[in-house]
């Protein structure tokens, strides 16, 4: 497993419901990512399809594993790389659940999927009206050490993240489609993150502009520490690298011990209150 | 939350640049070959037609200026030709006199006292008149509506509010002067009394009973979801304005949406047909 890598974020605009063109551009910019040294490139939320599909979204949803994940595959194998994208899934057993996911494809193929449990359904939103929720953390043991995956509005929902670094994750990833009015909550939380769990964090947000909705860009990688090690332009499309070094977590989990310092039993306490709310 | 006039400021930088991004975006995704704005020399049309500039670039910017007899203002005009020659729009004006004269001569029922749906005839001529340019040129037709006009349905439905895009419906009156200033458009436009200029001697504020200041503010309570009696307290005005200001804004949904049928079948345009636009 490497320890120090390097990773790209990827902060494109999707032509919306046309899979074959953002597949070009996704196989553009690894290549891209490529040429940088870079071992891990991670484009936003949705990015497959766009965001705003509305009910186009039964028709571009598709397996995981299925035909633009072996697209992908096949770029990944020819590259050696990893990749982390979003995407419409279709459930295996019906024909119309489909989940709002990311995906990570490495150099030996399909790593695994995360199905988004936060659904915004409110403002903008109508997620729940699309997607049915995931009900499980994702981390990922690859050679680019573990990595665990959120999907946007997941990230106002700190146990998420903290679920995943439980189970080990050195790398949270977050991808996005985070709309402008929201930047602000986008840029405290993703630093809140990366310091409550001692993790690095890795945040690919969308950008462009989909059915009059814009999406601010401002991806950005958080050490361990709280510290920007990288930050993308806001509101255009931007393709930033920067190193990962693993070895930095362990100072900070020393300094600021709060995975040490967890109280299990506010959990529950956690639990009662929110059952009763 | 404090109802003070500071929280309406935002950053007008930040604003120019997106809406300046959302019209550009537009017009290029639907090729067409240039935008067209009413422009009758008050603030939300010269500012709609400025960033329009701003965003596709001079020459592709056509200013149509539509006055008639009854409510015909040298001023007006002259604010509308300095527009266009600051921000080097295409432009050309046409009396629309004798056309709503036609109309008013050939409806049975047409009664001249009746201010309002003579005023409407007009706005809705000028509408006529804005798409066949935009068709005939391949144009998009920008619209000047503004939130508060919007919000209070102080507009006329199919006439003024008609457009491809309305790039300036979500700031209020009050965020559009600030606006105006911001992007340089000449204080003598911005500090003038709005009207909509349906007949002599109409203005906005006259007719909706409330200085823009504070209507802003009572609408901005109410997409916040404040109640009455908060933002009254607040703003120390009458309960009785607040409500009729919401009752204003409940009663006219109807101006702000369109095609509304019953259900019958599987999927409904409007209802439960839920499409992008500018699907490829």
């Amino acid at each position: 497993m490497k320890e120090k890598f390097k990773i790209a974020l990827a902060q494109i605009s999707c032509k919306c419901g046309d899979k074959t063109a953002n597949i070009k551009k996704i196989q553009k910019l690894i290549s891209k990512a490529k040429e940088q040294a870079a071992d891990l490139v991670i484009f936003p939320e949705l990015s497959l399809t766009g965001y705003v599909v509305r009910d186009q979204i039964y028709e571009l949803a598709e397996t995981i594993p299925g035909p633009s994940t072996k697209i992908i595959e096949g770029i990944t194998r020819k590259t050696n790389m990893h990749v982390i994208f979003g995407m419409p899934e279709l459930s295996e057993k019906t024909q119309a659940i489909v989940y709002n996911s990311a995906a990570l494809v490495g150099p030996n193929g399909f790593i695994g999927k995360y199905r988004k449990m936060y659904l915004p359904t409110h403002s903008v939103f109508e997620e729940k009206r699309y997607f049915r929720p995931g009900y499980q953390t994702a981390v990922f043991d690859t050679k680019l050490g573990k990595i665990g995956l959120i999907i946007c509005y997941d990230i106002f929902f700190p146990e998420v993240s903290r679920l995943a670094r439980l189970a080990g994750a050195q790398l949270i990833v977050c991808i996005s489609a985070s709309p402008t009015v929201r930047k602000a909550f986008f840029e405290a939380l993703t630093t809140a993150r990366a310091i409550e769990n001692t993790a690095f964090l890795a945040y690919v947000n969308l950008v462009g502009i989909e059915d009059g909705l814009q999406f601010w860009g401002g991806s950005r990688l958080i050490g361990p520490n709280g510290k920007i090690l990288a930050q993308a332009k806001y509101d255009e499309e931007d393709f930033v690298t920067c190193d990962v070094d693993y070895t930095d977590i362990r100072p900070v989990e020393t300094f600021v011990p709060t995975l040490k310092d967890l109280r299990p039993e506010l959990f529950d306490k956690l639990k009662e209150a929110a059952e009763n709310l | 939350m404090e109802l003070a006039p500071s929280v309406l400021d935002l950053n007008w930088q930040e604003v120019k640049m997106k809406i300046i991004r959302f019209i550009k975006d537009y017009f290029e995704r639907t090729r067409a070959k240039g935008i067209i704005v009413s422009l009758s020399g008050g603030i939300d049309s010269s500012t709609v037609a400025a960033l329009s500039a701003l965003a596709i670039g001079k020459g592709k910017v056509f200013g149509l200026m539509l006055p008639e007899k009854e409510t015909y203002n040298a001023k007006d005009v002259k604010h509308a030709e300095l527009i266009a020659k600051k921000f080097g729009l295409k432009k050309e004006r046409i009396d629309i006199t004798p056309t709503l004269e036609a109309f008013y001569n050939s409806i049975p029922i047409f009664d001249p006292a009746d201010n309002l749906c003579k005023g409407n005839i007009k706005a809705r001529t000028r509408m006529v008149y804005v798409y066949y340019y935009a068709n005939r040129l391949n144009m998009l037709v920008c619209g000047s509506s503004d939130k508060s006009e919007t919000m209070m349905g102080y507009f006329t439905k199919w006439g003024d509010v008609a457009a491809d895009i309305s790039p300036i419906m979500d700031l209020y009156k009050t965020q559009v002067r600030k606006l105006a200033y911001h992007i340089g458009i000449p204080k003598e436009i911005v500090e003038k009394p709005s009207s909509p200029a349906l007949w002599p001697g109409q203005f906005a504020e006259t007719e909706l009973g409330i200085k823009y200041e504070q209507l802003d503010l009572v609408l901005y309570g109410l997409e916040h979801f404040m109640k009455a009696e908060e933002i009254a307290g607040q703003l120390g005005i009458g309960k009785g304005l607040v409500e009729k200001v919401k009752r204003r804004w409940l009663a006219t949904e109807h101006k702000r949406r369109m095609l509304l049928t019953t259900k019958i079948e599987y999927r409904t345009v409007g209802a439960d047909f839920r499409l992008p636009r500018n699907t490829p």
